[in-house]
């Protein structure tokens, strides 16, 4: 008589416990990207010089360390969920030679539903690119000097490529802060000290130089794209996309970019930046992961 | 006769009692637990410096611990040995007023080029010990010594300690020894007791105590640390080296050696930086890490207090910082291995001018932080626990 009592009254329990669960459905998932560095459709093979260019520069990728940021998931309905719970986090700094770098989570409760979409800045917007946001490695390694605009590159692309002697020649694709430089013929109005500009902003407690730097302006390179994807984010569960860079779109997607034209070193010519940062924005896509 | 041989074997036991009982005794010499009381060591971060620091789970800094690693790291008794001919300790080679390096001026060690008791030079030129708290990324020139280490012996500075105390072309001493040593020496167990809790002297704590001394070692004082805090403003020609120090047109060090963002002035990271076509060194990068494009890499070191820091390289191959300055001005080599920051190598460096040299130069004179070599925490104590 005892047996069938205290069966009857669990299985009560478990109804009632049954019918909250039916009651509160839970409406919320999470959503991870696994970063992935390719050319030419496969995974990146560092340090091997097996690549060709649009230009016809064969060339070869060491490391890769760049920042993404605003991460932003676009709704079916056309919304947008911001993936982490503040822009100050909204930052992940991917490295090709950290393993860990390479997962990104939101840190927030993402909403049941279907998506169309993920909105990214590449690098860093004027908003969060201030000098001294980071201070532990290897992010600060990131740094961009003072001068050249402060704040962060927002990407160091290292490689080498045979050039026109057939030597091979070391290139450092750094993408960042841009400068204007004076030039002879320009009003005194254009002509403004490094220092003044408004990015003066990023180099709290620096005292820049006066009359010393042609600098006079800098130009905020960083861009936004928005990557398709039809994908839908489950209650209580975890949608896993990946997200690829086309290495090789860096240097031609929209133009060509010719290592031998720009040379090894470009975080002084923003036309070489310019043409990168355009190229860029066909650098990336969204797939479902295996 | 068997009478005899039980009662020898009576006494025998009974002295190896006596002596497990003087042994316990000497156990219980130590005052009681609740007199060990440790003060937490804190390390003020400085002016943008990292606020991750590189201190062992098993080895938390205490006021205590740093005092008595000072003690040991000038006490040439941590060689084991106590005639006068066969003194070594850390300060041997580490001495402060040279950065803490031997100093190319050394009258002992021909050209900063340090050998041990035996005679014998070590392998690669001393390192300064500045900033270490703030490596995570592997001591010594090849980065021999890192935290993730398979092999728990090479690890962290405590391991670097243990090394050198038996290290042929160092003090070639012996554990055993060194402990008993110092366990003879009258104030050493009590001062043992006050930063570990036990009067015991193991060669494991005499690793702790050394290496939180070591990491108790800031260089932030120096006028490019003033300057970026915006306190004082740098000479015109300061400015010009820091200008040509941070950009890749001008003489592009940033990238290995900071600046602004990164005011530890190196990022302890490994480049193969264009010095050699040919490398035999069986010490360097790629002995670490078996990747055949870390050959002929070595750690980027500090600038801070560079002025002091020569011989240059990992082999000293340069004595002044001019010829290290005319080095990657002119004479870098084009190797497979060389690192591809190296971007200026097909036209044999960066081009500097004679008057770029010397506003490169002035600028890294600013990396000078007097206090640093002179910070009486850091100095030799006037006299040891035994001379009281």
């Amino acid at each position: 008589m005892h047996k069938i009592t205290w069966a009857g009254i669990i299985s009560i329990l478990l109804i009632i416990s049954a019918c909250q669960k039916t009651d509160e459905p839970a409406t919320f998932g999470q959503i991870a990207f696994e970063v992935h560095h390719e050319v030419d459709g496969e995974n990146l093979n560092t340090d091997a010089l097996i690549y060709t260019n649009g230009a016809g520069n064969r060339y070869m990728v060491t490391e890769i360390h760049w920042f993404i940021s605003n991460l932003t998931l676009i709704g079916a309905d056309g919304s947008h969920t911001e993936m982490m719970e503040s822009s100050e986090e909204n930052i992940f700094y991917i490295d090709t030679d950290i393993e860990e770098s390479w997962h990104i989570k939101a840190n927030k409760p993402i909403p049941a539903g279907r998506y169309s979409g993920l909105r990214f800045t590449f690098g860093l917007d004027k908003t969060l690119n201030k000098s001294h946001r980071f201070v532990n490695p290897p992010e600060s390694f990131m740094f961009w000097p003072t001068y050249l605009g402060g704040g962060y590159h927002y990407m160091k692309l290292n490689g080498k490529w045979i050039n026109t002697l057939g030597k091979n020649e070391p290139f450092n694709f750094h993408l960042g802060i841009g400068q204007e430089y004076y030039e002879a013929g320009k009003t005194n109005e254009d002509f403004y000290v490094f220092g003044r500009s408004d990015n003066y902003e990023h180099c709290e407690g620096y005292l820049p130089p006066e009359n010393l730097s042609p600098v006079i302006a800098f130009i905020h390179n960083n861009f936004t794209i928005e990557l398709p994807l039809d994908f839908e984010v489950k209650s209580g569960q975890t949608t896993q996309l990946d997200l690829v860079m086309q290495v090789e779109k860096w240097f031609n997607s929209r133009e060509l970019y010719d290592h031998d034209q720009w040379g090894g070193a470009i975080m002084q010519q923003q036309a070489a930046m310019e043409m990168g940062c355009r190229n860029g924005v066909e650098a990336f896509h969204l797939r479902r992961s295996n | 006769m068997r009478l005899f041989s039980l009662i020898l074997n009576y006494c025998t036991l009974s002295f190896i009692g006596f002596l497990l009982l003087l042994s316990s005794c000497k156990e219980n010499d130590n005052p009681p637990v609740s007199d060990f009381k440790p003060t937490p060591y804190e390390i003020e971060i400085p002016y943008a410096f990292p606020t991750k620091l590189n201190i062992p789970a098993d080895n938390p800094m205490t006021v205590e611990g740093v005092a008595l690693g000072r003690y040991l790291f000038y006490d040439g008794r941590l060689s084991g040995r106590t005639h006068p001919d066969s003194l070594m300790s850390c300060s041997s080679c580490h001495i402060q007023q040279n950065n803490f390096e031997p100093g190319i001026d050394n009258p002992h060690f021909v050209g900063g080029f340090v050998h041990g008791l035996n005679g014998q030079q070590t392998h690669h030129v001393v390192l300064p010990l500045i900033n270490l708290v703030w490596n995570s990324s592997g001591y010594g020139w090849n980065g021999s010594f890192f935290p993730d280490n398979e092999n728990p012996n090479f690890r962290n500075i405590e391991d670097i300690v243990r090394a050198s105390v038996l290290a042929p072309d160092e003090m070639y001493g012996d554990t055993n020894r060194v402990k008993a040593l110092f366990q003879s020496l009258d104030g050493y167990p009590e001062l043992f007791f006050k930063a570990f809790g036990s009067q015991t002297i193991t060669f494991k704590n005499i690793e702790k105590a050394i290496a939180q001394f070591v990491r108790s070692f800031v260089s932030a004082d120096a006028k490019i640390d003033r300057y970026l805090k915006g306190e004082v403003q740098l000479s015109q020609s300061e400015l010009n080296g820091f200008i040509l120090f941070t950009t890749e047109e001008g003489a592009d060090c940033f990238h290995c050696h900071g600046g602004f963002g990164n005011p530890l002035f190196t990022t302890h990271l490994f480049y193969n930086n264009g010095k050699d076509t040919i490398f035999d060194d069986p010490l360097d990068r790629f002995a670490i890490t078996n990747d055949p494009m870390h050959k002929g890499a070595y750690k980027a070191p500090t600038l801070r207090n560079i002025s002091l820091s020569g011989p240059y390289m990992h082999d000293g191959r340069f004595s002044t910082l001019d010829e290290v300055i005319n080095f990657y001005s002119h004479h870098v080599k084009l190797s497979e291995q060389v690192d591809p920051l190296m971007h200026h190598v097909l036209r044999g460096g960066v081009q500097l001018t004679p008057s770029e040299k010397a506003d490169l130069k002035a600028f890294i004179a600013t990396l000078h932080d007097e206090n640093f070599l002179t910070n009486p925490a850091y100095s030799k104590p006037e006299k040891f626990p035994d001379e009281d």
